[in-house]
């Protein structure tokens, strides 16, 4: 029987791995330009029309014309009023966590002023890190003020009673690439790893080579580490080098904490050199690794939130997000790169990410350690 | 130690409902070459990976050196090198590369390595090629090499999987002499192979049909085997020009129990009675008695009647 954990050999394995690459530049080029070349295409692509954008509000108004205007909102398709923060600071914070794309802020004499006839002025906090929300709040907030002015006294003409003020958290010029990007770094880091990592074990036992080694004393777990830890620093290159890009070429600042970003990336880097592997143990040759992977790709594109938002999707999409890793780093990714969301903030999604990577990779491992002896 | 080399006790492996390999039992002594031969699917290669541990069995047990491919699986994995069928090295790393790596997987000291290294160079005389990647190099030394870091860790047994299929006769003759440099050294192979020159050549050699071994021993024994010769039968080789006529015409005849086609020879069987000049008679000049010769089995014959027996 062959051990779970036996690290024997390891030496050779990372001695041939690593002459692999060296042998190989070509490749490790696609691998680093691969991930950049995709961010650079989808960065500038897609735009969208949303409804039912979550929101909240915060009021401060001794009348009940801030009631009545939150009724419109919760009447109309452009808004879902999902709750009611007890102060300013909590607004705010709840879109920094991501909980609301929306807040509405009514001031203490929001009733008062309306009924004597003086305007008066609610606010509308944007998050901006979701460029297609942004735009259909920005366009609805300002049709709400015309609607509500224009009911309150249709006969005076005046329309600027109520004056709605948007006002654009995180991404004031409203550029698509601001929420695109960070979006896309997951998927491509995601891409490359699995299919590195697969490709590279699946070719083996095509080759015949992965008998050849198996029959050595090298340990399952000396052959899996000498297999991940290369793929995993290619992909760690991947991300930095993703980020740089989105810093330097698309002009996206990180506006959260880069270092927790850099931790929970490998956490997410874990998950994904496990799919690889766990591809690996599955295929029988690499055009299936291949199919396989691309099986995985095209539901994290569709359904992590990276281009469409998770809240208009029907139930049975939803759960089905919440079964893809990329759902969980993407969050992360958006929090801290745009929101400038801590872990406070984050601690769901951080968690979930590290328990994916955990189960991922030790299911992965398991099945390998499996086919392997 | 008195354990022999290998050894298999009613070997079996089942995938689905078939037994690939079906209840196989021999016994290996140290030294020499051990030839297991059979047609496509016959279940050699899953043998060869149950002896080498890549493949768990169904039933049945085997021991290398004494010990037990199961359990002491990583100790068995020291003791023997292993080619696998084809070529399983890897191509992208030079020769020297390739045989770093098994050195390091065997994990010997560096000193060791060395030693090694230029040891089985000097065996395989591939020192020309060390810096060739070994996807471009000839059929005949990519197997040179597959051999080379199947050595380095100098192990006394070997499995060698179809080591000559695919590469010209001269590469192959030179490979088989390497190998009774080897076997007269005191190592043990153990050779799968589909030639039937190769398998006059082993010390001893097995022969397995659809999974079940039919027959093992020396090429001698196998050709005293009763399937083999029939008492009271005698074999003749006829040499002709017009072959299929010859043939034709042999078949037609009441007498001849058995005839088969060996390149510009047909081989008969007929009672003792019948004399060389019968045959040529009744050939009705097509060749004289002269071209009639009696001859003893080629591990061919052995096979064919063998398979054929099996078949019916």
């Amino acid at each position: 029987m062959r051990a779970l954990f036996d690290v024997h050999g390891l030496n050779a394995v990372f001695y041939k791995e690593i002459r692999h690459v060296v042998r190989d530049p070509a490749t490790l080029a696609l691998a680093l330009a691969m991930p950049l070349m995709q961010l650079l295409l989808f960065g500038y692509a897609i735009n969208l029309n949303v409804e039912h954008i979550r929101s909240a509000y915060y009021s401060e108004d001794r009348g009940r014309l801030a009631e009545q205007v939150v009724d419109g909102l919760k009447a109309s398709r452009g808004f879902d009023i999902v709750s009611v923060a007890p102060s300013r600071e909590a607004l705010l914070q709840e879109i920094v966590a991501g909980k609301v794309h929306v807040g509405f802020d009514f001031p203490e004499d929001f009733s008062a002023d309306v009924s004597r006839g003086k305007p008066s002025s609610m606010q509308v906090l944007i998050d901006g890190s979701d460029s297609a929300i942004a735009q259909s709040a920005y366009g609805s907030a300002a049709e709400i003020g015309t609607a509500i002015s224009q009911r309150l006294s249709p006969m005076n003409g005046i329309p600027t009673l109520v004056d709605v003020r948007p006002r654009m958290l995180f991404n004031p010029s409203l550029r698509s690439a601001n929420f695109l990007v960070p979006g896309l770094i997951g998927l491509v880091m995601q891409n490359i790893t699995i299919m590195l990592t697969a490709l590279s074990i699946v070719g083996e036992r095509e080759r015949g080579t992965l008998d050849q080694i198996l029959v050595t004393p090298i340990g399952t777990t000396a052959l899996m580490l000498g297999k991940l830890v290369p793929y995993g620093i290619v992909g760690f290159l991947d991300f930095l080098l993703v980020l740089a890009a989105m810093h330097w070429v698309f002009g996206v600042p990180i506006a959260g904490n880069l270092l927790l970003l850099l931790l929970l990336g490998i956490g997410f880097l874990l998950t994904v050199l496990g799919l690889g592997l766990l591809i690996s143990t599955f295929a029988r040759s690499q055009m299936q690794a291949m199919l396989m992977a691309a099986f995985i790709l095209l539901p994290s594109v569709l359904l992590s939130g990276m281009l469409f938002e998770r809240e208009l999707m029907p139930p049975v999409m939803q759960a089905v997000s919440y079964m893809l890793p990329l759902t969980y780093f993407l969050d992360i990714l958006r929090g801290i790169i745009v929101r400038g969301a801590g872990l406070r903030d984050l601690w769901s999604s951080a968690l979930a990410t590290v328990l994916f990577g955990v189960f991922v990779l030790g299911l992965a491992s398991i099945r390998f350690a499996r086919t392997t002896s | 130690m008195s354990a022999p080399a290998i050894r298999a006790d009613a070997l079996t492996k089942r995938y689905g409902e078939r037994n690939v390999v079906d209840g196989v039992s021999f016994s290996i002594e140290r030294g020499g070459i051990f030839g297991f031969l059979g047609p496509n699917g016959s279940g050699k290669s899953t043998t060869i990976k149950m002896l080498c541990g890549l493949v768990m069995p169904t039933a049945g047990s085997a021991q290398i050196d004494g010990l037990d491919v199961v359990s002491d699986s990583s100790e068995v994995r020291r003791r023997i090198g292993y080619m696998a069928q084809g070529f399983a090295m890897y191509t992208d790393l030079t020769a020297e590369e390739n045989m770093e790596f098994y050195a390091r997987a065997y994990e010997l000291s560096k000193e060791r390595r060395e030693k090694r290294k230029a040891s089985v160079i000097e065996l395989t005389g591939i020192g020309k090629f060390l810096q060739t990647r070994a996807g471009i190099l000839s059929g005949g030394w990519q197997r040179r090499l597959a051999l080379a870091c199947a050595l380095l860790h100098d192990p006394p047994i070997v499995f060698l999987d179809e080591p000559t299929a695919g590469i010209d006769p001269v590469a192959r003759r030179e490979l088989w002499d390497l190998l009774f440099q080897l076997a007269g050294g005191g190592k043990t192979f153990f050779v799968t192979t589909h030639y039937m020159d190769e398998a006059e050549r082993c010390s001893e050699v097995a022969y397995t049909f659809d999974g079940k071994l039919i027959a093992c021993g020396s090429g001698d024994d196998l050709r005293r085997l009763p399937d083999v010769e029939q008492p009271g039968t005698v074999r003749y080789a006829v040499d002709a020009h017009e072959i299929m006529a010859v043939f034709s015409a042999l078949r037609a005849l009441p007498y001849v129990k058995d005839a088969t086609i060996f390149g510009r020879e047909v081989h008969v069987i007929v009672d003792l009675s019948v004399t060389p000049q019968k045959i040529a008679g009744d050939l009705h000049g097509l060749t004289g008695p002269e071209a009639v010769k009696r001859i003893e089995p080629t591990l061919e014959d052995v096979f064919v009647a063998l398979t054929r027996e099996q078949n019916t």
